[in-house]
């Protein structure tokens, strides 16, 4: 390959949770009024794909879906460091889940002829990690998953990846092109710099993409698309843990025979 | 094929040396009222703030003035809690009240004195909005570190940022109270420790409808608010200082300020001294049942006018805060309103001093002759076109220290500091023997049994008297402190 590789990130605006408030008299949660953030794993997945932009002058380009108020966390990646980033918005894509959701991310990956598309590993509004996987089985690309850091082999064409698996790690290498999730807090992401801030807040203009422009016909998106639907929502109360406090190291010890955990 | 091609993206490296034609460290009151004033008239301004929005570092009580933001802005489009419908001074001694309220007719009327609760975080992220629709650029999550000086004068500043450093003409330091940019660059002196207050300030809320607790608590109607003050050993034990409780929409404010000098030699912190007072039986009740969603603490200059150090230096100003400008002479708590007022003064200085200076608008900038061979965007967009620098010296901006002294903010600094001093020197009586003389003789005064009103009126005034140094003690006390009504 001889051009520089194109690399996308995927990034999701989320409530903040930290600021998700419990109303105290009613114990309900009180998510409207949070406000909106970056989703917190994709600050890994923008730090890995800047550490490729740093190490193999890869392009990067930061893609968000969602409507035009989610432009903040595009403006945070181009202060970070991203090269671009693009906004894809349409009325189509509204009460999307993963499966549609992944199909226009790949759809996106066609278009900006992507090699590497990066995305953190879950969302913290769904959690379901399915989006990543999703992408790779739409365009049937190479996926590494669980990613805890990147190689790159540019003169390969490929990308080799150190893995978090149980017990250990592993390293796998892959061919481009190739879907990343990357593991949460598995680096740690940098600050923007002062100028890069300062124009991405104020003077950058994402690219727009709606579903036409990426080839998606509007009966493959949305609500009526999605195979899975919310069959309904709970709260679960916090059951009171036993405690007892005792004086001794050997009290600990025999409390714990007693009672059979040693 | 696809958009890149047809695309001017984002500059490899956008700089913004030399594009604003003055920077503002700080989005509190004071570098807002500057960043407005200034973009107002046509400057380029950006406004730098620590917090990760305008006001989130705010820990004020408080009671806002806001007769000067008035002229600025549209306060009617504020975010404020209550206007002060009440007045409530009170003397504690460790078990016993007394108070005088005051609730004017007039205070009921727009503009409600220009005295309003507001919620800081709230009110400054509003304040801040109103200097960014006036133009100016608003920078957040970035903590100014340094200025930058070149042959003696300030050029520009260093934040904790990457590629952090960003020059411009004109500085204003609107730091705040703990000014250490300002220190640090030797624009003021670190502030002696008698001249600094420690505050602590508790927001409380109630369970159910905290809003009709309050109102029913406080007796409030409507966007009725009450602002109480405590003085004396009940409030702030042996400490200088006060005690404050002032009603939000639906929470309340209440905290304690008194010299960091009692608080470092006296063996009881802050936030117990603040737990005691909430305790204080005169006070418990109005907090029962109520629970904490916020604990803050800060510094309060009060060293008044004496303390306030050189306003203008060449490239900088200090606003605020940072210059000292707080007035806290026991019965008038303000500095928010000389916050606005030395932004509002400072930023018509930096826009007359910028006036002689003529500097080219960035529409023109681009065939202006520039410094340097900034790139021109070919959309137009300016990210790297430079200016010419422009040197503004101390001389330049002359005109905000002597509007500052001609305006309300040093007067009342001047006029107070007698008092303050004064105050100081009878502590012991004002705050200790007096309020518990004034108790006991009211314990007297209002005692029922069977002897006849006219002893116990009789050992009362004894009570005082006998507090004060007899009728000649008496007189001496209302002569030092004639001036106070003057």
């Amino acid at each position: 390959m001889t051009d520089n590789w194109t690399v996308l990130v995927g990034v999701k605006q989320v409530p903040d949770e930290d600021d998700v408030s419990i109303d105290p008299d009613t114990g309900t949660l009180n998510r409207a009024e949070a406000a909106a953030i970056l989703n917190p794993p994709d600050k890994n997945a923008l730090e890995a794909a800047l550490r490729l932009k740093d190490e193999v002058g890869a392009r990067v380009i930061a893609v968000t879906m969602g409507p035009p108020t989610a432009t903040p966390v595009l403006e945070l990646a181009v202060a970070l460091g991203c090269d671009d980033g693009a906004l894809i918005s349409d009325y189509a894509f509204a009460g999307s889940d993963t499966w549609p959701t992944s199909l226009t991310l790949a759809r996106a990956g066609e278009y900006f002829d992507a090699d590497v598309f990066i995305c953190g590993e879950e969302t913290t509004d769904s959690s379901t990690g399915q989006v990543p996987p999703g992408i790779a089985a739409h365009l049937d690309w190479a996926q590494l998953t669980y990613v805890e850091e990147l190689e790159p082999r540019p003169e390969d064409d490929q990308l080799a990846a150190v893995r978090d698996v149980e017990g250990g790690w592993e390293r796998v290498v892959a061919d481009l092109p190739v879907v990343v999730a990357v593991g949460y807090g598995e680096n740690q992401p940098r600050p923007s710099g002062l100028h890069r801030k300062i124009y991405a807040e104020n003077e950058f203009e994402p690219i727009e993409l709606d579903a036409e422009e990426l080839g998606i016909d509007a009966d493959e998106v949305g609500l009526d698309a999605s195979p899975t639907q919310v069959g309904g929502m709970d709260t679960a109360s916090p059951v009171e843990r036993e405690q007892e406090l005792l004086d001794s190291v050997d009290d600990l010890a025999a409390t714990l025979h007693k009672q059979e955990v040693v | 094929m696809n958009v890149l091609q047809s695309r001017e993206g984002p500059p490899a490296n956008p700089n913004y040396d030399h594009r604003y034609d003055a920077i503002v460290v700080g989005a509190g009151l004071a570098g807002s009222a500057a960043a407005i004033t200034m973009a107002r008239d046509g400057l380029d301004v950006l406004l730098i703030e620590r917090g990760s929005y305008p006001g989130a570092k705010n820990v004020f009580g408080g009671v806002m003035y806001t007769p000067t933001i008035r002229e600025l802005v549209d306060i009617d489009s504020a975010p404020t809690e209550r206007y002060v419908a009440e007045r409530r001074y009170s003397m504690l001694t460790e078990e016993d009240e007394i108070a005088a309220s005051v609730s004017i007719g007039d205070w009921h009327e727009p503009p409600h004195n220009d005295s309003f609760t507001v919620i800081r975080g709230d009110f400054d992220e509003w304040f801040a909005e109103q200097a960014v629709e006036e133009g100016a650029t608003l920078i957040t999550e970035t903590t100014v570190t340094d200025l930058i000086r070149e042959d003696g004068r300030i050029v520009g500043v260093e934040t904790d940022r990457p590629d952090g450093a960003v020059r411009a003409p004109v500085v204003v330091l609107a730091e705040g109270g703990n000014s250490l940019v300002s220190e640090s660059a030797g624009l003021k002196e670190t502030d002696h420790r008698e001249h600094i207050a420690v505050a602590v300030k508790e927001v409380l809320e109630f369970p159910g409808d905290s809003r009709k607790i309050i109102e029913d608590r406080f007796r409030l109607v409507d966007d009725d608010g009450a602002a109480y003050h405590y003085f004396g050993k009940g409030a702030v034990g042996d400490a200088f200082g006060g005690a404050f409780l002032y009603t939000n929409d639906d929470t309340i404010s209440v905290g304690l300020a008194y010299r960091i000098e009692d608080a470092v030699t006296e063996k009881i912190s802050p936030q117990d001294r603040l737990d005691e007072f909430k305790s204080h039986p005169a006070v418990a009740p109005i907090f029962r049942d109520a629970r904490t969603v916020e604990y803050g603490a800060k510094t309060i200059p009060e060293g008044g006018a004496s303390a306030m150090p050189e306003l203008v230096h060449d490239g900088a100003l200090l606003v605020g805060d940072t210059a000292g400008l707080v007035l806290n002479n026991g019965v008038h708590l303000e500095g928010t309103n000389m916050a606005v007022e030395s932004g509002f003064h400072a930023g018509k200085a930096v826009v007359k001093a910028f006036g002689s200076k003529a500097t080219p608008r960035p529409a023109d900038a681009a065939t202006a002759g520039t410094e340097s061979a900034g790139q021109v965007r070919a959309d137009g967009g300016v990210s790297n076109t430079t200016r010419p620098s422009v040197t503004v010296r101390a001389s330049d901006l002359q005109s905000y220290p002597d509007s500052l002294e001609q305006s309300f903010v040093v007067e009342n600094l001047e006029h107070y500091e007698w008092l303050i001093n004064r105050v100081v020197e009878d502590k012991q009586l004002l705050f200790e023997d007096l309020p518990e003389a004034l108790a006991d003789a009211a314990a007297e005064y209002f005692t029922i049994d069977r002897q006849p009103k006219q002893t116990h009126g009789r050992l009362a005034k004894e009570r005082i008297m006998h507090t004060v140094g007899g009728l000649r003690g008496a007189i001496k006390l209302g002569w030092r402190y004639r001036k106070m009504i003057r």
